[in-house]
């Protein structure tokens, strides 16, 4: 009589052991499921807030003190800090993005990388990322020339283009 | 029989399921937690573009308001090393849990150098830039101001500046109670006192000196008046060391640009000045910037306007 109450109650321990494992496993699920949309959107929106801060840092590298040129107008780049940025050290992750690169976008010539005879492209940072994504915008590119003893602004038409890393 | 096997059942049931409730109660609170960690961070980051228009760029300066729905705190904290870092994390007020729970994770800002006491607090926070020359540009500052200012007998030249800037948490000789009064000068109930010292070369005498706060004193020179007034000496001492090591690294910059203007026949003369300007720049401290500033409008004195360096 004891053993059959005993097996009895022992089946219904299984039971409720099976039910509340099961229950429990339902809301692990549950959980998961809202975690990966919760990730999802939280991917997103990191995405939107770097696009963000890539789109305005291209006017504000641009307008820096270490690429304008002094003619108080905005997105117009100086040539020959461009010429020593590309070859100087110690800014390193200062910009903010992965990468920066400015052409020359005419004449359109093969590209050649300054500092060289003819060079149209300078790359004054690049972080070596991977998954980047480039963002840019039209600059002028200028330089004080002096012909016949007179000092002129010499300006030609670029591009300016900051790399953002992207995530995933 | 029956009481045996009814004990035995109930007592597992509620063990069992006491755990699991706890499990969903602690796992719904970290959640919770996590939500509110990533929604401050996320106001953080959008606080950090925020500001890119805030930048002044060409213009003598700029001004904007953002405005939080709930109160609000803002921490920044600076970071002196190399070029410098301001880290800004956000808090929330919320009605559920802790009123203050942790700061959201910090988005670190290293192009940008932002003046405010080390914990701002309230629903509406004023931020205005001004750009610091010495002598050329170096950068613009970004000051984030909550509460009122009451500005007292000010120099002309400030007072036009306000007015320009149209900040409506500054007021010019009409103050309100619970206003922090900064004099011009001694006075009475002062919370700041201003002491210009300028006499050669000045708009005004304002144009550089000391500003006393809290038993504290803080050297400024031109718009970092700003700077000394609405931050922490902790703040103004790291922000003005960063800037003046950007203003060591643009002169080495405009060294090198020197160099090529010169092989151009364009002569600008300026090149052994431009070498020392960055040996005197590079490691100096907010307590040399009156004796920096001297030197610093010689040689915008010798920037001549034809094959001008900046």
């Amino acid at each position: 009589m004891f053993a059959m109450v005993g097996k009895f109650a022992q089946m219904k321990i299984q039971q409720m052991a099976f039910m509340i494992l099961a229950v429990f496993l339902f809301f692990v699920l549950v959980g998961l499921f809202f975690l990966s949309i919760e990730l999802r959107s939280i991917r997103q929106e990191a995405a939107v807030l770097n696009e963000e801060a890539a789109v305005s840092s291209l006017q504000v590298i641009s307008d820096m003190a270490e690429f304008n040129y002094d003619s108080g107008e905005p997105l117009t780049l100086d040539e020959d800090k461009l010429r020593v940025l590309a070859t100087i050290s110690g800014y390193d992750s200062f910009w903010g993005v992965s990468s920066i690169r400015v052409y020359k976008i005419y004449p359109a010539n093969e590209i050649v990388r300054c500092p060289a005879q003819g060079c149209n492209y300078y790359e004054i940072y690049n972080d070596g990322q991977k998954n980047v994504k480039e963002y840019s915008t039209f600059v002028s590119i200028c330089r004080k020339v002096r012909e016949f003893s007179y000092v002129y602004d010499r300006c030609e038409i670029g591009k300016i283009s900051v790399g953002v890393k992207i995530n995933g | 029989m029956k009481r045996g096997e009814f004990s035995f059942v109930w007592l597992f049931a509620i063990i069992a399921g006491g755990a699991i409730l706890f499990l969903a109660v602690y796992g719904a609170f970290k959640f919770g937690e996590t939500q509110r960690y990533e929604s401050d961070t996320g106001v953080a980051k959008t606080l950090a573009t925020l500001t890119d228009p805030m930048q002044a760029g060409f213009a003598e300066g700029s001004y904007g308001k953002i405005s939080f729905k709930q109160e609000t705190r803002i921490r920044n904290i600076c970071f002196g090393e190399g070029l410098g870092r301001n880290d800004i994390s956000v808090s929330m007020e919320s009605g559920v849990g802790n009123k203050w729970g942790e700061f959201g994770g910090a988005i670190s800002v290293r192009n940008k150098y932002i003046f405010s006491s080390e914990i701002s607090q309230g629903k509406e926070f004023y931020v205005f830039s001004k750009p610091f020359e010495f002598p050329y540009k170096t950068s613009d500052m970004i000051f984030l101001i909550e509460g009122g200012y009451c500005f007292t007998s000010p120099p002309r030249e400030i007072s036009e500046e306000i007015a320009l800037l149209r900040i409506p948490n500054i007021r010019i000789d009409n103050c309100s109670e619970g206003d922090v009064v900064v004099c011009f000068g001694p006075g009475r109930n002062c919370d700041v006192n201003i002491y210009g010292s300028c006499v050669e070369n000045c708009k005004s005498v304002y144009d550089e000196g000391t500003v006393e706060k809290k038993g504290q004193t803080m050297k400024y020179a031109g718009n970092l008046i700003y700077g000394a007034i609405f931050s922490e000496k902790e703040i103004y001492d790291c922000n003005v060391r960063r800037l003046l090591q950007r203003t060591g690294k643009i002169a080495e910059v405009l060294s090198e640009k020197a160099d090529l203007m010169n092989a151009r026949g364009c002569n600008t003369n300026l090149q052994a000045d431009i070498n020392v300007w960055r040996g005197l720049t590079g490691n100096a401290t907010a307590d040399e910037i009156i004796s920096l500033n001297q030197i610093a409008k010689n040689l915008n004195r010798r920037n001549v306007e034809q094959c001008s360096l900046w």
